[in-house]
């Protein structure tokens, strides 16, 4: 179970009275939108606010946080939609922002979505929902799921038990909710709470009571809290002890205490009560409850497949692997090539009266841009498939066929899904640990993901492997990525062991029905996570872009002007050299080595353009000033070669990938002669061992710095680089002795 | 039909009735009523919420391909876990 966060004790009374006087002034009706996952409450959502909802996190947590400022005639609503919960004791930290939310927002309204054909468990939440003075509104979401399903529910019997207003809706269709808005606004009721066991009744009412006088608690909230605090609630009993509360807390244990003595267990007997009470609800509403073996239980039988649902499962990984990077790739190319090319050709030919700008801007501030903007086409692409495969249901099967395999490490199924995305790009894979439930297992699926060998390193060992080991090429790549995998495991065992031990026991994963996702509601959230990549990237990779960029034009030596040096005589040769005698045990001592890793640091895949210069003494090609027709042309062109070029790549989606294929066309290059000049075989592994674990691209930190804070981002840096450089040393030190 | 059940604190150093056993030790396709949560289970208020009350009728519906975890169907719900936290529900057939 997840450790209760921390709920800082200095807001409970003021937060609550500031919030309430807020709302007053106001004076627009606040509405929150609560219900069970897997209820369709998302596409709900959706479909009643569409585009005036605005996306952000909540503070502290990587959760989204969803709102809407809606107008219905004279009226306006503020709409505040929770993530879902299947109950209000906080066992993740999405029920945590959700029972927070109701003791502290002063809601005016409740709106609770209920799947209709999962009556009995939704109701368990809405009993729960009830116990708030707060009126409320239920949208009876998926009838026709549940219709399909041999189920029908009797809205108007459901209204009358539970004494609150019910819509019924179809979200993906837009069905019933012009009619939920106006319900909730003006038809909203407080409902019939439960009435529990004599006992806990009596012990609840005391403890009401004694709330009375305390300003400081929500007085919406008083008859959760005093039954929250009969079942002990331990994050709760925190919370108010942290508050000056203690004697109310004391007084609810004694009521327990009590309570035990007589033979009663207020937690089992709380949920009995409520779970009767929704069951008969749920028997009169909807008494024909005969069910077809329905599409999602004939689908499990071939995903959940004793022999098939593995092979199935890893097929499915593979395929969104491959549609991520193969799709995307023609477009990063194309930001990366050409938009840049024309970009800086453009920057060269308005700002040719100031070179100094010019130079900025080409040199610094346009790579710094790129690099950032290349990551979207990846990124949106594979977000799109994860939400495809997160809505349709499969996700929550992938975690439970993966489960057992990764329980060596203290986690459970849902962690395999980033590692192996980490292999395209670390980047995304970041931000798909949020599927994880606990923060321990984010942290550290995220500390180990560098080391899952990401595409930009391939280049990397594609031309040391055509360099240094021309008949064993494939090998040298395949052992990278076998290296890699092995390093994040044996990290991951030492996180577990020391300052990440695994919190809790196991899975327990709902297999939602499989849908069919609304594209609407799949576009909005790619392309909204995408942006938000962009806006918190740019800050981290422009400054590091703009850093290099310094380094290497600023001249070391008299006599050369600004940005005119060779890499050798700027700042950035004189520092390379100052760090290379680091990496002399490692067998690449020189200022060129070291000099191409830093800006790999930016991405890896720079490493070989660095390299080259270098050792080839190429120049940066020099920037054409282009005129404003030219560069469109250009633009259109390349754009529709990289459209072309991506959909002709959908039919070898199944293929296999190949990764030594490349290394023998590469043999005769001239950088490779050059290499193969500079470094033993010893050496280049080293080096390549080296490229493979030092710390992760720029892009990365940024992700996890936006993740999980700047602590976590650079101790990762620290740590990895610690570990490549240990195992640099280790691989050139026995390496020398065979080769 | 519901067995009658009375609440134990401890149910598992008290199995030996007659039908009563871990949920673990069903076979897939099998059905029982749950008798007891351990009262030190992990997961217990989680379950509690779920609905694995007194008296709920819990279904083993298949064990993941590599044996573990297990899915489980309870009313509407399907929902996987571990077999290790299954030997804390007891359950009678």
């Amino acid at each position: 179970m997840s450790a209760p966060m921390p709920v800082s004790p200095r807001t409970d009374a003021a937060a609550c009275a500031a919030t309430v006087a807020r709302l007053r002034a106001q004076r627009e009706p606040r509405a929150l939108v609560v219900g069970n996952p897997n209820t369709g409450k998302s596409t709900l959502i959706n479909a009643v606010a569409g585009t005036r909802l605005k996306v952000g996190n909540w503070s502290g947590v990587t959760v989204e946080k969803r709102e809407a400022r809606l107008q219905r005639g004279e009226q306006m609503i503020h709409l505040l939609d929770l993530p879902g919960a299947y109950s209000l004791s906080p066992h993740t930290p999405e029920e945590l922002i959700t029972r927070t939310a109701l003791l502290d927002e002063a809601p005016d309204v409740l709106l609770n979505v209920v799947d209709a054909g999962n009556l009995e468990r939704n109701l368990y939440l809405t009993l729960q929902l009830l116990e708030f003075r707060v009126p409320l509104t239920l949208a009876l979401n998926l009838v026709d799921e549940a219709r399909n399903k041999g189920l029908e529910v009797n809205a108007v019997l459901l209204g009358r038990e539970l004494g609150v207003p019910v819509v019924e809706t179809v979200g993906s269709k837009g069905i019933g909710t012009a009619n939920l808005l106006g319900t909730t606004l003006t038809g909203a009721q407080v409902g019939h709470p439960l009435r529990y066991p004599a006992p806990i009744e009596a012990a609840a009412t005391d403890l009401e009571r004694r709330m009375q006088p305390l300003q400081t608690l929500p007085p919406h909230a008083h008859r959760y809290l005093a039954l929250a605090l009969l079942e002990g609630d331990p994050s709760l009993r925190g919370r108010l002890s942290a508050t000056g509360h203690a004697e109310l807390v004391d007084a609810a244990d004694a009521h327990r205490a009590a309570l035990e003595l007589g033979g009663h267990d207020p937690l089992i007997e709380i949920a009995e009560a409520r779970y009767a009470r929704a069951g008969e609800i749920a028997r009169l509403a909807s008494p024909r409850s005969e069910l077809k073996l329905t599409l999602t239980e004939k689908l499990d039988k071939l995903a959940l497949h004793p022999w098939l649902g593995i092979p199935i499962f890893l097929a499915l990984v593979l395929l969104v692997f491959r549609l991520t990077f193969t799709v995307a790739a023609p477009f990063v190319d194309l930001i990366g090539g050409p938009l840049q090319e024309v970009a800086s050709g453009w920057a060269a030919g308005l700002l040719g009266w100031a070179p100094l700008l010019k130079d900025i801007v080409v040199g610094a501030i346009i790579p710094g841009v790129g690099t950032v903007l290349s990551f979207l086409p990846t990124l949106l692409v594979l977000y799109l498939a994860m939400s495809f495969l997160e809505d349709s249901g499969y996700m929550a099967r992938a975690a439970f066929l993966a489960d057992r395999s990764m329980r060596g490490l203290g986690l459970d199924g849902r962690a395999f899904i980033p590692l192996i995305l980490g292999f395209g790009c670390n980047v995304p894979a970041v931000y798909a640990t949020r599927t994880l439930e606990r923060r321990s297992d984010r942290v550290l699926v995220s500390m180990i993901l560098p080391f899952m060998s990401c595409s930009a390193r391939l280049p990397v060992y594609v031309i040391f492997s055509a360099a240094l080991f021309p008949r064993a090429g494939a090998w040298v790549v395949w052992s990278m990525y076998v290296l890699g995998m092995a390093v994040a495991f044996a990290f991951a065992w030492v996180l577990r062991k020391t300052s990440l031990p695994a919190e809790g026991s196991g899975v327990l994963l709902e297999l939602p029905p499989y849908r069919f996702p609304a594209w609407k509601v799949m576009w909005t959230h790619a392309a909204r996570r995408t942006a938000s990549f962009a806006k918190r990237a740019r800050t981290t990779v422009l400054a590091t872009v703009a850093a290099v960029w310094v380094l290497l034009s600023v001249p070391a030596v008299g006599g050369q002007a600004f940005g005119q040096v060779a890499p050798a005589q700027s700042l950035f040769g004189r520092v390379s050299e100052a760090i290379s005698p680091v990496f002399a045990p490692l067998g690449f001592g020189n200022w060129q080595a070291t000099g191409a890793l830093v800006p790999g640091f930016i991405a890896k895949e720079v490493v070989v353009g660095t390299l080259g210069q270098i050792y080839l003494g190429e120049q940066a090609a020099q920037v054409r000033p282009l005129g404003a027709l030219d560069g469109l042309k250009q633009t259109t062109l390349a754009t529709w070669d990289a459209v072309k070029t991506s959909v002709s790549a959908l039919p070898t989606l199944v293929a296999l990938p190949s990764f030594g294929a490349d290394s023998s066309a590469e043999q005769k290059t001239p950088l490779a002669a050059a290499l193969a000049a500079a470094f033993t075989p010893a050496s280049g592994l080293a080096y390549l061992v080296f490229v493979l674990l030092y710390t992760p691209c720029v892009a990365t930190i940024g992700a996890m710095q936006a993740e999980h804070g700047r602590r976590v981002a650079w101790l990762t840096v620290a740590y990895e680089l610690g570990i490549a450089w240990v195992a640099g040393l280790i691989v050139y030190q026995v390496a020398r002795w065979f080769m | 039909m519901t067995p009658d059940l009375e609440f134990r604190p401890n149910p598992s150093r008290l199995i030996g009735f007659m039908g009563d056993v871990t949920l673990d030790s069903l076979k897939p396709g099998q059905m029982a009523h749950v008798v007891a949560l351990d009262a030190g289970h992990p997961l217990r208020r989680r379950l509690l919420e779920l609905g694995f009350i007194r008296g709920a009728k819990v279904q083993v519906v298949r064990c993941a391909p590599l044996g573990d975890p297990v899915q489980l169907r309870l009313g509407h719900t399907d929902l996987a876990l571990r077999s290790a936290d299954l030997r804390g529900v007891t359950v009678r057939l």
